[in-house]
């Protein structure tokens, strides 16, 4: 048989197949096997393609799966293996959901759309089921000495990798954790540090920001006196040249006299009237001193 | 599609969508989270406080700090563009910070909510008020963030916090109102030294399980039927990849600070009586007076509606609001439901009382 007339085998088989090969993406990839698997699908996928597959009866492959997949829950949970009744309900569900889904009368071509049928049949009923389950003394002391034995085993494993660790001196979680919390320790302080500045410049802050409110708070005050001061001077200010303008007055009136004399002194008869007038005494006797001294010459 | 029979076409395509949903499956959904830009602002420890860069004119001078839980990571609140409650409140004028606790290390198997509340809280803020250089801020938690925050207002009550806001925040744990988290933290079932002791840290996945466990089969079997779902359809993943890469996202849950969790919160239920000390300090939720809105979701398995309305009774704030929305524990932030729902009811609340 040459190479081209081997026979085809069937898509799946050979999905397992070359996921199973064990090439080097799968033993360095932790995904390495499922990837490979997908891989396969999508050769798979080209394998039908041209080929004629053949059309196949979904509802009777499913009929098939129900009953193979219930016998064996059955199967279990006639053998004791069902503390909770779990397996008992599930056959149930299982039982239930196929006449659901066989009443509709209509199962989908693909496993997913047909899930979902299954799931939007039973999820409801299961949730219930679950519930009461969980919800149960009985479950919760199945729960709890699980949950005793299990924190046992791995209090007894840590401490037993701790002790390994430390006879072979290399340094396990709990010293690096010593480390972390030193650093943080250190973190804490300059915490502190940061609070204290945080502290010292808000009252810094706060006590010049008083004081200089108080020291424009004094000079507005000066500025106000100072203010009150002015009109009072302003008014002795209007007085003083008030009595200014008066002097003014009397000085210009003095001299109109002085001029209205030295006239009189250019005629003798205005002479002896003036004699007889600087025998009484006059209120600027400086200036009428003057005038007598200027009469004598 | 055909019923009862197949084609070659019809394999092909379905193959090549349950490669697509397989890899999804065994590598986890990978989507670009936490986009909307930010900057670091101050770090303490593992936490950061993160600053958003605004987009629009800031017309609010009351910051937001959003405190996200010790549980999975807070980018859920600033899940992708979009589709994200910090762009939107950024996008109409909020001053926006979160607080990140970031991934604890085995050296922080310490850390209690003392440090916490206490410590991480309070310099936060002050870095906050300084950076923003504003007088009051507005504090929002998202679901442990919430009980953080509220213990936080109750201990520092009054200027600079101006309003207290809880988002699927439980207060109350009594276990007839806790759904099955009642039964599963009771002391009669559940000790939490022996997990502490056990692992220093809780893990991520160990919280996640638990949270999972609440409803399972919608969980570990529904979430990936809605994948398969809009995979076969052809609809958009965006948003299922993001929520997916969230939900498997875990941190471990400091050691104390779980101890506490359990103990004096889940099976004391102090809160609410008022017995929580921290350092000493009495935690009386009565002293809480700003305003106060509390939203929960009636799909809420995580964080039922009594457990996040206990809140109303408890404090003296005049100005205060519980609102429900049709929703789950997480749906409620994210999604078209909430952009027709929390967000313009956050927005409208905020609005009012952060001039």
């Amino acid at each position: 048989m040459t190479k081209e007339e081997k026979p085809e085998e069937p898509a799946d088989s050979n999905v397992w197949k070359k996921s199973m090969d064990g090439d080097k993406e799968t033993s360095l990839d932790p995904y390495g096997l499922y990837r490979a698997w997908l891989k396969s699908v999508g050769e798979a996928q080209e394998q039908i393609k041209p080929s004629s597959m053949k059309m196949f009866d979904l509802k009777e492959v499913w009929q098939q799966w129900f009953e193979a997949t219930t016998a064996a829950w059955q199967s279990a949970a006639e053998k004791g293996a069902d503390p909770l009744g779990l397996t008992t309900q599930w056959s149930e569900m299982m039982e239930e959901a196929r006449a659901k889904i066989s009443a509709e009368g209509t199962i989908a071509a693909d496993p997913f759309t047909l899930f979902k049928q299954w799931y939007d049949a039973t999820s409801e009923t299961w949730s219930k089921a679950v519930g009461d389950i969980i919800g149960s003394d009985r479950f919760m002391q199945m729960a709890s000495q699980f949950l005793e034995s299990y924190t046992s085993f791995a209090r007894t494993f840590h401490r037993a990798s701790e002790e390994y660790f430390s006879n072979l001196q290399l340094p396990t979680r709990s010293d690096i954790a010593r480390v972390a919390e030193l650093v943080i320790n250190v973190e804490e302080k300059v915490d502190q540090l940061d609070l204290a500045f945080e502290g010292l410049e808000d009252t810094y802050a706060q006590s010049t920001t008083s004081e200089a409110i108080a020291g424009l708070a004094g000079r507005l005050d000066g500025v106000e006196n100072k203010l009150d001061v002015l009109p009072a001077v302003l008014q002795k200010l209007a007085t003083v040249e008030r009595l200014e303008m008066r002097l003014d007055r009397v000085e210009n009136r003095l001299d109109q006299l002085l001029l209205a004399l030295e006239k009189i002194e250019a005629t003798p008869q205005a002479v002896r009237s003036t004699n007889s007038t600087r025998k009484s005494p006059g209120p600027r006797s400086g200036s009428t001193k003057g005038q007598a001294g200027k009469a004598k010459v | 599609m055909s019923q009862g029979s197949t084609t070659p076409s019809d394999f092909e395509s379905t193959f090549q969508k349950y490669q697509t949903g397989m890899e999804i499956i065994l590598e986890g959904a990978k989507a670009e989270t936490g986009k909307t830009p930010k900057e670091v602002i101050w770090t303490k420890n593992k936490a950061k406080l993160y600053h958003y860069e605004p987009t629009a004119e800031n017309e609010f001078p009351v910051p937001i700090l959003l405190v996200y839980a010790l549980i999975n990571r807070p980018y859920v609140l600033d899940l992708m563009p979009g589709n994200s409650l910090v762009e939107y409140l950024v996008g109409r004028g909020f001053d926006v910070y979160m607080l990140d606790w970031g991934t604890p290390g085995d050296e922080d198997k310490h850390l209690s909510f003392e440090h916490y509340v206490l410590d991480y809280i309070p310099q936060a803020v002050r870095k906050l008020l300084k950076h923003s250089h504003a007088e009051e801020f507005t504090l929002m938690g998202y679901c442990m963030g919430g009980t953080m925050t509220a213990m936080y207002a109750a201990l520092f009550p009054g200027k600079p916090l101006r309003n207290l806001l809880l988002l699927t925040a439980p207060i109350d744990f009594t276990p007839d109102e806790m759904g099955l988290f009642g039964l599963w933290t009771s002391e009669k079932y559940f000790n939490p030294d022996r997990i502490v002791e056990a692992f220093g840290n809780v893990p991520g996945d160990f919280i996640d399980t638990g949270n999972r466990m609440v409803k399972p089969v919608t969980n570990y079997v529904g979430s990936y039927v809605t994948m398969w779902d809009r995979i076969l359809q052809g609809k958009s993943m965006d948003t299922w990849l993001a929520m997916n890469k969230w939900v498997n996202d875990g941190v471990p849950f400091p050691g104390e600070a779980f101890r506490q969790w359990i103990r004096e919160f889940y099976q004391q239920n102090k809160l609410v009586k008022g017995a929580i000390k921290l350092r000493g300090r009495q935690v009386d939720l009565a002293h809480i007076t700003c305003p106060l809105l509390s939203i929960a979701g009636k799909k809420d398995h995580i964080c039922t509606l009594p457990q996040a309305e206990a809140i109303m009774h408890l404090v003296s704030s005049q100005d205060k609001e519980f609102y429900t929305l049709d929703a789950g524990h997480v749906g409620l932030l994210t999604g078209s439901d909430a952009k027709r729902g929390l967000w313009p009811k956050l927005d409208s609340w905020l609005e009012l009382r952060s001039k």
